[in-house]
């Protein structure tokens, strides 16, 4: 890495990181935001597809709908209205859904309409100031695509290692499945657990050798 | 006599069930992205939090029960239904609001502080679809709802109590704070499956 950019990203790490929702603060990995369609409901990579196509469809509009409305609404009544405004939204999102996968939607059970009140959706209810519409957009699609990364990758882990499979297609050269319990929200959360402290640990690595790198170019 | 005695227990046998064998967090991870900034949260009272997310699961169950009952053969009833139960818990977040003012006043402020993470959550909405998508009567769906708070409760205080263990300084630093908590979750529903069995409980 060249000292310049060591020096640059070591100054600015803090905010770099505060605005990164996709790898240095993830949602799910930093935050453990969006935990529950996670553990039980992704268990595969199709489900995992659903899933992330119903909160890319809804996570950012929600956002935004939201926080043009939130300036009229007093602080206390906001958790209302992003529960109100995700749960009005999923309803074209639920057809847009019917359409792309047809049935295979129930196979999420009740862990599709219940991104409605995922924290992930309507946890910016909490902040006492309403949130700018251009920064819901911004935050709304990088929170997105931070959270469809990891659902993806969960979702594949789980298929091989729980059915030796991918996408439902059987991969040849596993003859049989390395953890059968990666299917069952237990094995979910343990994977979950160890992946979220692989994350960690390498944005932490990644972190000290930035901060190295700058020292040495000085 | 014989029908009331039949009646109680059903309630019970739904309620144990609920705390225990189904319960919310461990088998169904419902609550559980709350319930892990509950335990970062010095702010929030844990018996406080449980209490009221009981309140509103009583309350807003038989709501979504007879909801979906006059509802459900309706053409858009699966597009609708988390806005119709979001109501519910809307209604019942009102009555608690209500009650709670008129009765400490100014004094219940912090309490009200806490009301709307307690109302808008996984596990309230989660255990209306549930009891709603399982057919269950009115006895079961308040039995179920009861015992799903309380085992929600249960969660929290175990999980709760196990972080001071998982807070030791050797503990290698990758793993401490969420990822350790996690891993101890999924422990604690390995046990649980003792009760059930193996099997995915997506509902």
């Amino acid at each position: 890495m060249n000292s310049k950019k060591a020096r640059y990203l070591s100054e600015n790490m803090d905010w770099i990181a505060r605005r990164d929702r996709i790898l240095l603060n993830n949602p799910v990995i930093m935050q453990g935001m969006g935990l529950a369609p996670l553990v039980v409901a992704a268990t595969n990579a199709n489900n995992a597809l659903m899933l992330s196509v119903a909160v890319l469809l809804l996570l950012t509009p929600t956002r935004v709908f939201a926080a043009v409305l939130s300036q009229m609404v007093r602080h206390r009544l906001r958790a209302l209205l992003y529960c109100g405004v995700s749960a009005v939204l999923y309803i074209p999102v639920y057809y847009a859904l019917r359409f792309f996968f047809d049935v295979d939607i129930l196979l999420l059970g009740v862990y599709l309409p219940m991104l409605v009140v995922e924290p992930l959706m309507i946890k910016r209810y909490e902040h006492p100031i309403p949130e700018k519409v251009s920064k819901a957009f911004v935050k709304g699609l990088r929170t997105s695509i931070g959270y469809v990364l990891v659902l993806m990758l969960m979702g594949c882990m789980r298929e091989l290692l729980g059915s030796a499979a991918l996408f439902g297609t059987p991969i040849e050269k596993l003859y049989f499945p390395l953890l059968p319990m990666a299917n069952l929200p237990a094995g979910g959360f343990i994977l979950l657990g160890l992946v979220c402290a692989a994350w960690r640990g390498t944005v932490r690595a990644y972190k000290r050798y930035v901060h190295t790198e700058a020292k040495r170019g000085l | 006599m014989m029908e009331v005695l039949q009646a109680v227990s059903v309630f019970f046998l739904y309620a144990v069930t609920a705390v225990f064998a189904q319960n919310a967090v461990f088998s169904r991870a419902m609550g559980v992205s709350r319930l892990v900034k509950l335990l970062d949260d010095p702010t929030v009272d844990t018996l406080v939090f449980g209490g009221l997310l009981c309140l509103i699961q009583l309350l807003a169950a038989p709501l979504a029960y007879f909801a979906n009952g006059a509802l459900q053969t309706v053409s858009v009833w699966q597009a609708v239904r988390p806005l119709v139960f979001l109501g519910c818990s809307t209604v019942a977040f009102f009555v608690v609001l209500v009650v709670l003012l008129a009765v400490w006043g100014a004094k219940a402020r912090p309490v009200v502080a806490v009301l709307p993470m307690a109302t808008f959550n996984t596990a309230v909405l989660g255990l209306l679809l549930i009891t709603t998508t399982q057919s269950f009567t009115l006895l079961e769906t308040m039995g179920f709802a009861l015992g799903s708070g309380v085992g929600y409760l249960l969660a929290v205080l175990v999980v709760a109590e196990g972080q001071r263990k998982l807070r030791h300084t050797q503990m290698p630093a990758s793993l401490r704070g969420l990822p350790i908590t996690l891993i101890y979750i999924g422990i604690l529903a390995l046990a649980i499956y003792g009760f059930t069995g193996h099997r995915i409980s997506i509902g």
